[in-house]
């Protein structure tokens, strides 16, 4: 498991999904959360990926994904 | 039939109406580097501060998608819906309303099939080893959503049980969040007909297979987000509309899809399963919540040569969510009240979705008005949407807000007001009680009539019509330095 740390929900076990590739240079790196869903790019501004700069209103709470409700429901 | 009309009607495709576009001015290309993320989302909102003018921009230079190309703001302005529409740049909000509500109906569609083997969208097939950042230069949209979105996908679906019945295939707008690269969720509600024909899968067990189109036919991108009824096809109004024919074709997993769309992702959803999808800037300009939804695995790709993403930048407004469906939310609605009431003269639902509408109607006696919002809140669309409603007479033009608030100022008693408390409420409305449950207003701002004892004041009347119209267009013409 990555040690890649989520910075929407913190937990580790990120996936890194794609890298955007210039001349064969990688310009960035998409990673998605296992845990929460979060998707994000690693060329990004802090106020979107920046641990501790990202508002915390938008933090998902990987202890209690319970409280996410589910839709269509029969 | 004039130049412009012509032009409309021989568009089959995004890069046909990206080319008219461009010819008039409407659709200019971004070739400095860019960062996916804030650059495309800066320039697209700059261009929509223009509501009238904003040109579509394609962007050809995306740090790390080296010959990729996305286009945002296609329907980001009502010049570029004027020339949709055959119309030239200028045309009033107003005189487009009418140019949509004559064309209303699917009567005179014209569907023609074209071999798979011979449809653009096919030139290029990926079956295995997909990956959708492969293809698809995606960006995040803003900045606090959950992933990066498709925001003008129109995902075609048959109904799972009644898979053969063309008038009960789907197309429509949904948002679509990336979830690896085979992978992506949807979002819908239960009473659009995606989330209807995603309940019936669930329930009997069906499969649900469904087709995402990327960079389509401009008239079939508005009938997409358009409500017309659950048996009608968004194909055949969208070619009625246009006056035109709709080139459709199959998707390899029996679709009917548009033969000349960019891109075509094929994919089948994962019964019963649920991934956290979310939030995502919407329409009413707040972020949607976090919620569960359904997941499809990409079985397929099409897609033309060199294919342009096409997205949509989407939040607080204008965008070009307000000018992509405001006149198509506002069209069916006009049709459905006059069905009962000639009486309406037109309908405003601009404003988020119709979240407010606007409604002129010749007041037939004291308190008509209001009968006829009761009932433009049974619509399809405003069941959910209709929040508020003001009703005016019909020598008010509900697009002239100065109008409107003449009537309000001088025509509303506060007894003229209704509200309907704890109805079904759009999720994402934030003034909601609870998401999907909310209070309805209707300010009736008609002018008193008999049996009311109170009566109108003399009003003046100054010139209208036609005659004034075209003096307006004149001033505005020589204020451009235009000659007359």
């Amino acid at each position: 498991m990555s040690e890649t740390l989520c910075p929407r929900c913190s937990s580790t076990g990120a996936i890194e999904d794609y890298q955007g590739r210039e001349d064969n240079i990688v310009v960035w790196t998409i990673y998605r959360c296992v845990t929460c869903c979060f998707s994000w790019r690693d060329s990004e501004p802090a106020s979107t990926i920046g641990a501790g700069v990202r508002s915390a209103d938008f933090a998902v709470d990987a202890g209690n994904l319970d409280r996410y409700p589910k839709i269509l429901q029969q | 039939m004039n130049d412009l009309a012509n032009k409309a009607r021989g568009i089959s495709s995004l890069r046909d109406f990206l080319e008219l576009l461009e010819g008039e001015g409407q659709a200019i290309t971004w070739s400095e580097r860019v960062l996916p993320e804030p650059d495309l989302r800066n320039v697209a909102v700059a261009a929509s501060r223009d509501a009238n003018g904003a040109p579509a921009i394609l962007f050809d230079n995306i740090a790390g998608y080296p010959g990729k190309r996305t286009v945002v703001g296609v329907h980001g302005s009502w010049d570029n819906i004027a020339l949709l529409l055959g119309r030239p740049k200028g045309t009033t909000i107003r005189e487009l309303f009418f140019e949509i509500a004559g064309r209303w109906g699917d009567a005179e569609a014209q569907i023609s099939y074209v071999p798979e083997g011979q449809a653009p969208v096919h030139e290029c097939r990926v079956e295995s080893g997909i990956n959708l950042y492969d293809i698809l230069p995606v960006y995040r949209i803003n900045e606090y959503d959950g992933g990066f979105f498709m925001g003008k996908a129109s995902v075609a679906s048959r109904d799972p049980e009644d898979p053969d019945n063309f008038g009960k295939q789907n197309v429509g707008i949904y948002r679509l969040q990336v979830q690896g690269p085979d992978s992506f969720s949807l979002m819908t509600i239960p009473s659009h007909d995606m989330g209807r024909q995603i309940m019936a899968a669930e329930r009997n067990g069906l499969p649900l297979k469904i087709a995402v189109m990327l960079g389509n036919h401009p008239g079939l991108a508005v009938f997409a987000a358009t409500p017309i009824g659950y048996e009608e096809s968004e194909y055949a109004y969208a070619s009625a509309m246009m006056g035109a024919p709709i080139r459709l074709t199959k998707s390899g997993n029996g679709v009917d899809i548009l033969a000349d769309s960019e891109i075509v992702i094929e994919a089948e959803m994962q019964l019963g399963e649920r991934v956290l999808e979310g939030p995502f800037g919407e329409f009413p300009g707040s972020y949607s919540g976090v919620r569960k939804a359904p997941i499809f695995k990409v079985t397929a790709v099409s897609h033309r040569r060199d294919p342009i993403f096409e997205n949509i930048y989407i939040g607080r407004g204008w965008t070009e969510h307000d000018t992509l469906i405001g006149l198509h939310t506002s069209a069916p609605i006009y049709a459905q009240l006059r069905k009962d009431f000639p009486e309406v003269t037109a309908v405003n639902a601009l404003y988020q979705h119709g979240l407010t509408g606007i409604i002129s109607v010749k007041n037939r006696m004291a308190g008509f008005a209001k009968t006829v919002a009761l009932r433009a809140l049974s619509t399809p669309h405003g069941v959910m949407y209709l929040k508020n409603l003001i009703m005016v007479d019909a020598d008010v033009d509900p697009f002239d807000l100065n109008q409107v608030m003449w009537a309000l100022s001088t025509r509303t008693r506060a007894d003229d007001i209704i509200v309907l408390p704890n109805m079904p409420a759009v999720p994402i409305d934030p003034s909601a009680v609870v998401p999907g449950k909310g209070h309805r207003l209707i300010i009736d701002a008609t002018s008193y009539l008999r049996p009311d004892p109170i009566g109108e004041a003399h009003l003046v009347s100054p010139p209208t019509g036609p005659d004034i119209d075209a003096l307006s267009k004149a001033i505005r013409l020589l204020q451009q330095g235009v000659a007359k």
